[in-house]
């Protein structure tokens, strides 16, 4: 399947930082690709070598099949992106700005006249278009942000942080725009904090942790992973004991702690949460609560992180 | 959404696009606090200087001596050149990266080149504009004050030597503001060179005389005097008045200017002008001319190429 977006041992450093190493990413056309990644993963720097802000120091990025450079303004035709808590000029109206970057993109004035009013409607700021956006509100900001993202009708929008700054409202309203767009033959590449966000929205992950890729598949692969469920036990105190307790049972194929809740994951598609509560109990826990769930989104992400960063399963 | 998947845009011309910036860059400049009081506090320092004759002359009772050559000796005030130039630049860079709006500018599809000139062009429209309003508001208030003018068709002159004038202080402005990515130090070099040039010269001329040196220098330059008929004018040969020595030239295409040298010993109390201390060179209207536009295109060009360099090369990290 062709690529979206394409890098090939795409390394950043910053002084003795290195941001990204070696980062190998695809994203397939026609998809939408959730980009995930503690604070500090390299994610925001890896999305602006993929539009050409940034060079890299080795490695390339190919984004429709084209070399994206710095200075090869063309590259960036058919890419729209929005940075994460975009700021744009104050002294400009939303409207104003839209024209002037449609022109960038060499968009004739009908085109243009067509265009930037479907896109106000469509990021709910009709009726604030002609105000400055020096007058705007943070939302309204990440609102004008996205239309500008899509002002070209781009096959490949890059969207970091989409969320920040909006209200649940908001946050609704971007997710069904992405959903929608999507729908329309875009290809979205996005990064975000909230799990939940990308659970819903994206056919397809990748998790980087210290400029590398720890994962990088369809949703429901990466949840195999993690096998048929998970069991989140929430306990008084959570000790060294407990964990030995329940790691001994036979289905039990690694736990994880957060806090004092333990979850553990089990290779079986049986209830077994009674020889669970058993062990703990056993072993001196006090359960305060217990759930079973099939792995979500944080429960990957939690566990591939913990393990990349040394921290291996209790 | 009713937009339709796009196939590959076609590539714009380089002209659509480099467009769009001066309509952005004059946009952000015409809706600028700074820029609106500075084109407001130059309008008004030019009514004052007008203005003081005639309010001298309605309190004496005298009337106003009539100067045919006022509005064409008027051009060349170092100070409004770097009032208009910090007005018009002094953060057309820096404050795209203090702001942050540098990163939807950049990730569009227009080359750093491109928004370099861009900039560039729409600083050249604005000071264009300003000059032409500003010398026509003096000329024509120099006829209602001094009477009717000569030389008026050698306007286009000082308008365009003060353009050159102006934009030595626009290329460093431009120059230091994308290293920094900071306005308050962009001003603050800006001005501390134009007090340090402003300094610098007249204790060079005290000490070793109207030296050939400062015309290579941005300033004032050298002061020397021409002398058409009976009469003598002293003229100032540096950058700073570029439009005036090729109005000079026009006029006067034979015409020499004498440089001399300051005798510090026979300084007196009551003197108001520097003692003559002996005949330093003589340079001709055109060379004056010539040396004071090669210089002003020169430094321009350096600091042009130093920001445009510094533009390319910076990394947006916010």
């Amino acid at each position: 399947m062709d690529n979206a977006i394409e890098t090939t041992d795409l390394t950043k450093c910053f002084g003795s930082l290195t941001a990204v190493n070696k980062l190998n990413l695809k994203v397939e056309k026609n998809t939408i690709h959730g980009f995930l990644g503690p604070n500090g993963a390299g994610k925001t720097t890896t999305i602006k070598m993929i539009v050409g802000l940034l060079r890299p120091n080795s490695g390339s990025v190919k984004v429709l099949g084209k070399e994206v450079h710095v200075d090869d303004a063309d590259s960036r035709l058919n890419i729209g992106y929005m940075s994460e808590l975009p700021k744009f000029p104050k002294h400009l109206k939303g409207t104003e700005l839209l024209d002037i970057y449609g022109r960038m993109y060499g968009m004739a004035q009908q085109e243009r006249a067509a265009q930037i009013p479907k896109l106000i409607e469509l990021v709910g700021l009709k009726g604030r278009e002609n105000d400055l956006i020096g007058k705007y509100s943070k939302g309204m900001q990440q609102r004008i942000g996205i239309a500008q993202a899509l002002l070209s009708n781009p096959e490949l929008v890059v969207l970091d942080e989409p969320s920040i700054g909006l209200d649940p409202v908001g946050m609704v309203e971007v997710r069904e725009l992405v959903k929608t767009i999507s729908k329309e033959g875009m290809t979205v590449f996005l990064s975000s904090h909230l799990l939940f966000e990308v659970e819903q929205l994206c056919d397809h992950v990748t998790i980087v942790n210290t400029g590398s890729i720890v994962a990088s598949d369809r949703l429901e692969n990466i949840s195999h992973q993690l096998g048929p469920a998970m069991i989140h036990v929430e306990l008084v105190d959570l000790s060294a004991t407990v964990i030995a307790a329940v790691k001994k049972l036979p289905f039990v194929s690694g736990t994880w702690r957060t806090g004092s809740t333990l979850m553990v994951q089990v290779n079986t598609y049986s209830d077994i949460r009674a020889q669970v509560s058993q062990a703990v109990t056993g072993a001196g826990g006090v359960i305060v609560g217990m759930s079973q769930k099939n792995a979500n989104l944080e429960d990957i992400f939690i566990q591939l992180v913990t393990k990349d960063q040394g921290g291996k399963p209790q | 959404m009713t937009t339709m998947k796009n196939p590959s845009r076609p590539r714009p011309s380089w002209f659509r696009r480099f467009w769009a910036i001066v309509r952005y860059e004059m946009l952000w400049n015409i809706r600028k606090k700074k820029f609106i009081g500075i084109i407001l506090a130059v309008f008004v320092i030019a009514t004052l200087v007008l203005l003081v004759p005639v309010i001298g002359s309605r309190t004496s009772g005298v009337p106003i001596t009539k100067n045919p050559d006022y509005a064409i000796t008027f051009g060349g005030n170092a100070f409004v050149f770097l009032l208009l130039a910090i007005g018009t630049a002094m953060n057309s860079f820096s404050s795209e990266f203090e702001s942050g709006t540098i990163v939807p500018l950049v990730s569009k599809p227009v080359s750093r080149t491109m928004i370099f000139l861009g900039k560039l062009f729409g600083a050249f429209v604005l000071l264009l504009i300003s000059y032409l309003v500003l010398y026509g508001y003096i000329t024509v208030a120099s006829v209602a004050v001094y009477g009717s003018q000569n030389n008026l068709q050698f306007m286009p002159l000082i308008v365009i030597g003060s353009l050159l004038s102006t934009f030595i202080w626009v290329g460093l402005l431009f120059a230091v503001g994308s290293i920094s990515k900071n306005t308050i130090v962009t001003v603050i070099v800006a001005i501390s060179l134009f007090l340090a040039l402003l300094i610098a010269g007249p204790i060079v001329t005290v000490y070793s005389g109207p030296s050939q040196s400062l015309n290579y220098l941005p300033g004032t330059g050298a002061t020397g005097t021409l002398i058409v008929g009976q009469n003598a004018t002293s003229i100032n040969a540096g950058t700073d008045n570029v439009g005036t020595n090729l109005v000079n030239y026009a006029l006067y295409p034979s015409a020499n200017v004498s440089f001399y040298k300051t005798n510090l010993t026979a300084i007196t109390v009551n003197e108001t002008a520097l003692p003559n201390g002996g005949l330093l060179y003589t340079e001709s209207t055109g060379s004056i001319a010539t040396i004071s536009v090669a210089v002003g295109c020169a430094y321009t060009a350096a600091f042009l190429a130093v920001a445009w360099i510094a533009f390319k090369r910076s990394q947006i990290l916010e």
